[in-house]
């Protein structure tokens, strides 16, 4: 079976982030870049693919140089081959971002190709769905189970309050979620075979973004906590304010 | 046998009144790609750790889970510096420890399993084994199929590890060595299926006499190696520590490691190459007790400020961290040192355990005084980090025995050659030769200030004390050695002075070789919290340094040796009462 995953380094969680002085964009030099969380899923769910059906699993990243870490950590995992397609930056407009990987994607012919439901740097969760429109293969989004009989793909994904069981056949396109697996560590052995590994490197055109980044803001302070007074005597004004203020009991 | 080792130490030259500065500039640094291997092990090890290595849990229970042991197994972090043709994972004595200062970081316990497993308990193999040896052992050692432990300390031998009885006799009928004896403090003990043993054994001698020395064995606990019960402890109670009891064992001969009769030497090799993995743990350990208090003392408040505004606060803080910074200094210089290969780091690698071991205790100490109350409960992580700590500066030598060893194995080489100057003067055509070349090296010594290569312009002060210190110590060294002769050996509280201001030193030089290092690469500005560290370490080391020195000359001594062999012989504390 020939297996794709997309991945995408974005910045560690715990990173402090600091906006840079155009208000625009995010100052790199002390960011942790780390394999986004959700892609963890999506590589350990290639893997498994392969371990069950056989076959290749390739991780396809783009970004600037320093993407090539994520790739090795995706390698590490278990990946097979790598293509870095190589562009200055991460464009801020997913479809310029599909556009490049579906150039890449179609040359592969992949059966099946996996990504996390959403990067979590700019939370846009759309990659999925761009890539099927563009590359006009079925697209299955935010999946928690998966199974995979005979070229048929039989995923559950998750809906408000439940979930929806769908069915499709190859090639497709899976963006996973959380409880899908438990995505495997980096064992040594899959670290120094990483390291052996040549990452194939591409560029492609990119279209234009229509998207502008216009501003960058820090979230507002949390108000500090109140102390409403002690005792049961204090209950029903926070209940109140419970109520009335915070909206959270009615 | 391991190679031999060709260039000279670093510190031992210091003694002898020589900076062989090579070694220490520039900072040794690891190859990029190698680097990028460590970034991802170390990226697996965090989340495999902060996953499953419950620190307070294990401690709690005394033990670590199994499933726990095996992610360990499975990952690879058994075989870490075991070459990769015998399944391990080649990694640099950099890498190594750098990864055990993490472990070390989170768990104490962990990183003595892995590290008693690689440090010390295969060494023996990895430095001495033949090649079947090997081919036969490391493969499972590196899956950690195979845990091994290193078994030298016995019931009446501890520091004195010379003084061992375990006994190999050669059975000619069966062709075996049978092993009685028992070992003692036998860390991965109740986990080891491999043992690196040291016994004696009698040795016929080229002269025809018999003589009984040490010999080093590879045995499986299949042989019939029992343990012991668990011992209760102190602090890194999750970690194995047993008895071993070698009952009729059977060895057989092409489990001989090494040498015959060369087990002592075998066994002090294997601890001077793993000392300085123990060293990496322990800042690692100092490391999480300053973050933990650090976020401790920014939260709680006293006469209505946080904590973190008292100087005497300050003053704690700024000493932890620069313990660290000092111990991982001289740590990585040590390493890049052994990974150069063909250098004798025994001085610096016992130096780096007693700086690291020393202060990890300080600081563990001083951040739980900070927590105050907070710090005496077992609610808080403080009383377990002090409990953790404390037996780093009794095992893989005492902090006692590693400055002995300092101070005598620094001055052996200028006692010799001193021997040799005694006997050429006597002898003064003969040995004329040899009287030149002193007298050339004493001129030189005592004409020549700017040893070191240049150093960045904020350093030069620095560079400055350390020169005019190692001079002073070479001096010192030859004059104790002229004053004492062989008595040397029991003037051990001045011993102890050498050895600390040698540590100083040796402190002293990786600060400023680190830091100058630091600032050719990324310039001043970026480097001012380092040179005020590096330069407020040498300001405070060559004060210590000095006082050492002049002590070895003014000092108490006599009288305090006086009033403790006075307490002794009365066998009490028997002074007239202060109420009477």
């Amino acid at each position: 079976m020939n297996i794709a995953v997309c991945v995408k380094q974005v910045p560690d969680t715990e990173t402090k982030v600091r906006i840079g002085e155009d208000r625009r964009s995010v100052e790199e030099r002390d960011i942790n870049f780390i394999l986004n969380p959700y892609d963890e899923f999506a590589v350990e769910e290639a893997i498994k693919t392969k371990e069950a059906n056989g076959g290749e699993v390739t991780i396809i990243a783009l970004g600037p140089d320093r993407v090539t870490s994520t790739i090795r950590n995706a390698l590490a995992m278990g990946g097979d081959k790598a293509i870095h397609i190589k562009t200055d930056q991460i464009p801020i407009d997913p479809l310029v971002v599909a556009g490049a990987l579906a150039q890449i994607l179609r040359a592969g012919n992949y059966d099946i190709i996996f990504l996390g439901k959403q990067a979590i740097d700019d939370d846009n969760a759309q990659m999925a769905l761009l890539l099927s429109e563009l590359m006009e293969i079925p697209a299955i989004s935010v999946v928690t189970e998966l199974t995979i009989n005979n070229r048929q793909v039989v995923a559950h994904r998750q809906i408000e309050g439940g979930f929806e069981k769908v069915e499709t056949g190859m090639p497709v396109i899976i963006s996973t979620q959380r409880g899908l697996n438990k995505p495997r560590f980096a064992s040594l052995k899959g670290i120094m075979a990483a390291k052996k590994i040549t990452i194939e490197e591409r560029s492609v055109s990119l279209t234009e973004n229509r998207i502008e980044m216009l501003e960058l803001n820090y979230p507002p302070q949390k108000p500090p906590g109140k102390i409403v007074g002690e005792g049961p005597e204090a209950v029903p004004e926070l209940v109140r304010l419970l109520r009335e203020e915070a909206k959270v009991i009615s | 046998m391991a190679e031999k080792k060709t260039l000279p130490s670093f510190s031992k030259s210091l003694f002898s009144g020589f900076i062989y500065d090579d070694q220490i500039f520039p900072f040794p640094c690891q190859k990029p790609d190698e680097n990028e291997n460590l970034e991802m092990i170390l990226d697996t090890l965090n989340k495999f750790m902060d996953r499953y290595v419950d620190s307070s849990q294990f401690d709690r229970d005394e033990r670590m889970p199994g499933d726990v042991i095996n992610g360990w197994k499975e990952l690879g972090f058994f075989g870490l510096v075991i070459p990769e043709k015998y399944g391990g994972y080649g990694l640099s004595n950099t890498s190594y420890v750098r990864i055990l200062e993490e472990v070390g970081a989170v768990d104490g316990s962990t990183a003595l399993l892995l590290g008693a497993h690689q440090s010390i308990g295969l060494k023996g193999l990895l430095m001495f084994g033949t090649e079947e040896q090997k081919q036969k052992y490391l493969p499972r050692l590196a899956t950690g199929e195979l845990i091994a432990a290193y078994c030298l300390t016995e019931p009446g031998a501890g520091s004195d590890a010379g003084g061992i009885k375990t006994r190999a006799i050669w059975d000619e009928k069966k062709k075996v060595y049978i092993l009685n004896g028992s070992k003692m403090w036998i860390t991965n003990g109740g986990l080891a299926d491999f043992f690196t043993v040291f016994a004696r054994e009698e040795i016929k001698m080229e002269n025809g006499r018999t003589e009984d020395k040490i010999t080093a064995f590879l045995v499986t606990r299949d042989m019939g190696v029992k343990s012991g019960n668990e011992e209760k402890k102190l602090g890194i109670r999750s970690s194995s520590t047993t008895a071993l009891f070698f009952e009729n064992v059977e060895v057989p001969f092409e489990n001989v490691l090494g040498e015959r009769g060369k087990g002592f030497k075998i066994a002090m090799e294997i601890l001077n190459s793993g000392r300085v993995g123990l060293a990496g743990g322990c800042v690692g350990g100092s490391k999480r007790a300053l973050r933990q208090i650090l976020a401790f003392v920014k939260e709680r408040e006293q006469f209505g400020k946080p904590l973190n505004n008292f100087e005497l606060i300050k003053e704690k803080l700024a000493q932890i961290a620069m313990n660290i910074f000092v111990a991982e200094s001289m740590i990585y210089l040590t390493t890049g040192m052994i990974d150069q290969g063909d250098v004798d780091f025994s001085l610096e690698s016992a130096m780096c355990k007693v700086k690291a071991t020393d202060n990890l205790w300080d600081d563990v100490n001083e951040c739980l005084q900070m927590a105050g109350g907070i710090g005496f409960s077992q609610e808080y992580p403080y009383e377990q980090n002090l409990r953790d700590a404390r037996i780093n500066i009794i095992f893989e030598g005492t902090n006692e025995i590693l400055r002995i060893f300092v101070a005598l194995a620094g001055m052996q080489e200028r006692g010799e050659y001193l021997k040799k100057m005694g006997k050429a003067l006597k002898d003064p055509i003969k040995g004329f030769g040899l009287i030149t070349d002193y007298a050339m090296h004493y001129m030189k010594d005592r004409l020549t200030t700017d040893r070191l290569p240049d150093v960045d312009s904020e350093l030069v002060g620095s560079k400055y004390e350390f020169e005019r210190w190692a001079k002073n110590l070479h001096i010192t060294a030859e004059r104790v050695l002229i004053k004492y002769g062989k008595q040397i050996i029991d003037k051990e509280i001045i011993q102890k002075r050498l050895a600390d201001a040698v540590i100083d030193l040796f402190g002293m030089i990786s600060c400023i070789s680190r830091v100058d290092t630091n600032i050719k690469k990324f310039g001043h500005s970026e480097c001012r919290h380092e040179i005020l560290m590096c330069k407020t370490f040498c300001e405070l080391a060559w004060r210590r340094i000095r006082r050492n020195i002049l002590m070895i000359d003014k000092n108490e001594d006599e009288a305090i040796l006086a009033i403790a062999d006075y307490i002794i012989s009365e066998e009490k504390y028997n002074y007239h009462s202060v109420l009477r």
